[in-house]
């Protein structure tokens, strides 16, 4: 609504808006749900890590052990580390969310409940998977 | 850890705001500048901070944040009574709206500690040291903590929150059955305060198109009616990926409901409803 | 988006109106999403239980039916699923005319990354 720049007028100096993400508090709701949206996003890159490292195993032995190279790397480990947390996140924050689709979980404490088990439920898979890998004997 | 209803104040969290920059797309005539303080009367012995957002459109100058010293002992228990306490001590210009006093009527919706709530049913005690008291969130500012809700109320007007109907009108009531009245519990309660609306990210980012919680929660109060007709025009309106579809069950909403009401409850209604029409 | 001046809140509000679309693009996520939780669950197994394979037997196990025929609904489901998220978060952020861009490129990306996965996994499939 910029009357000012449609019609040209230097009129009463424009109303200003009142402050939002940089005074509204992080709660379990907000906080929750743009983590979700993160390792979303974090995802899309693991899912092209998918194809290359496909692609790689298409390509033959020296793709593959290039590829496995990289992935067993510190770098490496950290990036497929932080992608399983990822992962747990939104799979866990997604069936969350399947649940809410159903109309089921809205009451305050179920939120909270729920929300809370999300994050557990998340790291605790995050650390079973990696140390399972490491007692089958090296990740990636 | 686990918040059971909507009107407990909030905790103490490990942020009280989002790690971004102060100023973060902030347009410049938005920006909040030091402003004053206003200390305690002489002889007061319990007193709190007050944090409060004010802007003067009579005078150039941006919104800035003033300090008031508030004496306890002379004010009321609740944060609205500390606003009169201040308006008629200290500074007469402040600007707030107000009118029941009692969480009914919606006027003195105002973002506390962070989050939006109404003024006179938030006890002081439960207020952070010093308290911020800043007007809903993300609207344009009138003057001091007064919003401008024009856009929200013609978002509401699209809805037609009337009841519809072609069948001609009966010679008594529109018959309704208890379990059918019983559809309604939890959306006619709403006093359009839009709390909700101001304290939602997605509406902060696409308020311009996204009808946000406060609107959508009537909207399913409409289609809930059993003597509504008009099912199939107020679907179309809605099934829009702004409209309705911005809604990414955030529920920032639900927890701050100042009347306990669950408007992300509602939109999934809408949701489910919309996937039942559709196949 | 102004369509002139002292356009009245009515106006402002109904924009260009509804576009009587969106359901279809919500009920998709929902539905890869079902679809995704099992699949990256065997996906994450597998590679666990892989870790320790040499080349030849991990492009053996990824040669059968199963392996292969699940890989090719994996990578399926989670392009679209991933298409369809990222259109989200774009349309949710960027406002500007690089908005159309970005969209077309997400759409066009995932497809090409599907394409390419689902190729290197018949190959593998089919011996190389």
């Amino acid at each position: 609504m910029d009357i000012e720049a449609e019609v040209g007028q230097a009129g009463p100096k424009p109303r200003p808006k009142s402050p939002n993400i940089q005074i509204y508090r992080p709660q379990l709701t907000s906080v929750l749900s743009i983590g979700n949206r993160i390792t979303g996003v974090a995802l899309s890159l693991a899912a092209v890590a998918l194809v290359v490292w496909l692609s790689s195993a298409a390509a033959g032995p020296q793709a593959y052990a290039a590829c496995r190279g990289a992935l067993g790397s510190l770098p490496g480990q950290i990036v497929l580390f932080a992608f399983t947390f990822a992962f747990y996140f939104h799979l866990c924050g997604g069936v969350r969310h399947l649940v809410w689709d159903t109309v089921h979980g809205f009451e305050l404490r179920a939120i909270y409940l729920s929300g809370w088990a999300v994050v557990a439920l998340s790291a605790v898979l995050t650390a079973a998977t990696w140390i399972v890998s490491f007692q089958l004997g090296g990740r990636g | 850890m686990i918040v059971e209803h909507s009107d407990e104040p909030p905790r103490r969290t490990l942020l009280k705001r989002f790690p971004a920059p102060a100023n973060f797309k902030v347009a410049p005539a938005s920006r909040i500048a030091k402003g004053r303080t206003w200390p305690a009367p002489a002889g007061a012995t319990r007193v709190k901070a007050f944090e409060v957002y004010r802007y003067d459109p009579e005078t150039a100058g941006n919104p800035r944040v003033d300090r008031f010293e508030v004496d306890l002992d002379d004010c009321g228990p609740m944060v609205l009574d500390a606003l009169f306490w201040i308006k008629n001590k200290v500074d007469p210009t402040l600007a707030f709206r107000r009118s029941c006093r009692e969480g009914v009527c919606g006027s003195c919706s105002m973002n506390l500690d962070g989050v939006n709530w109404l003024a006179c049913t938030r006890f002081i005690a439960d207020m952070d040291d010093p308290a911020t008291v800043y007007p809903l969130a993300n609207l344009p500012i009138i003057k001091d903590l007064v919003p401008d809700t024009t856009h929200l109320s013609a978002q509401y007007e699209m809805i037609e929150p009337w009841l519809h109907s072609t069948t001609p009108e009966p010679q008594t009531e529109r018959l309704q059955s208890p379990k059918a009245r019983a559809q309604l519990d939890g959306y006619y309660e709403c006093i359009l305060c839009f709390s909700c609306t101001s304290g939602c990210p997605s509406h902060w980012w696409n308020g311009d198109r996204f009808l946000g919680p406060a609107v959508l929660l009537q909207a399913w109060r409409w289609l809930a009616d059993s003597r509504d007709e008009a099912k199939e025009a107020r679907l179309d309106t809605l099934e829009d990926p702004f409209r309705l579809y911005r809604c990414h069950t955030i529920l920032n909403c639900t927890r701050t409901c100042p009347k306990g009401l669950n408007p992300g409850k509602a939109i999934a209604e809408i949701k489910k409803m919309m996937i039942e029409r559709g196949g | 988006m102004s369509r002139g001046p002292m356009r009245s809140p009515l106006a402002e509000a109904m924009g260009l109106g509804s576009s009587k679309s969106g359901r279809a693009e919500w009920w998709a996520e929902r539905v890869t999403a079902i679809a995704l939780a099992p699949l990256t669950l065997w996906f994450v197994a597998s590679i666990v239980a892989t870790s320790r394979a040499d080349y030849t037997s991990f492009v053996a196990w990824l040669a059968t039916p199963l392996a292969s025929g699940l890989m090719i609904l994996l990578l399926v489901a989670l392009f679209w699923h991933t298409a369809l998220g990222l259109q989200v978060v774009i349309e949710d952020y960027v406002h500007s005319g690089f908005k159309f861009v970005a969209l077309i490129a997400v759409r066009l990306g995932c497809f090409a990354l599907a394409a390419v996965g689902v190729l290197a996994t018949l190959r593998i499939a089919f011996g190389r």
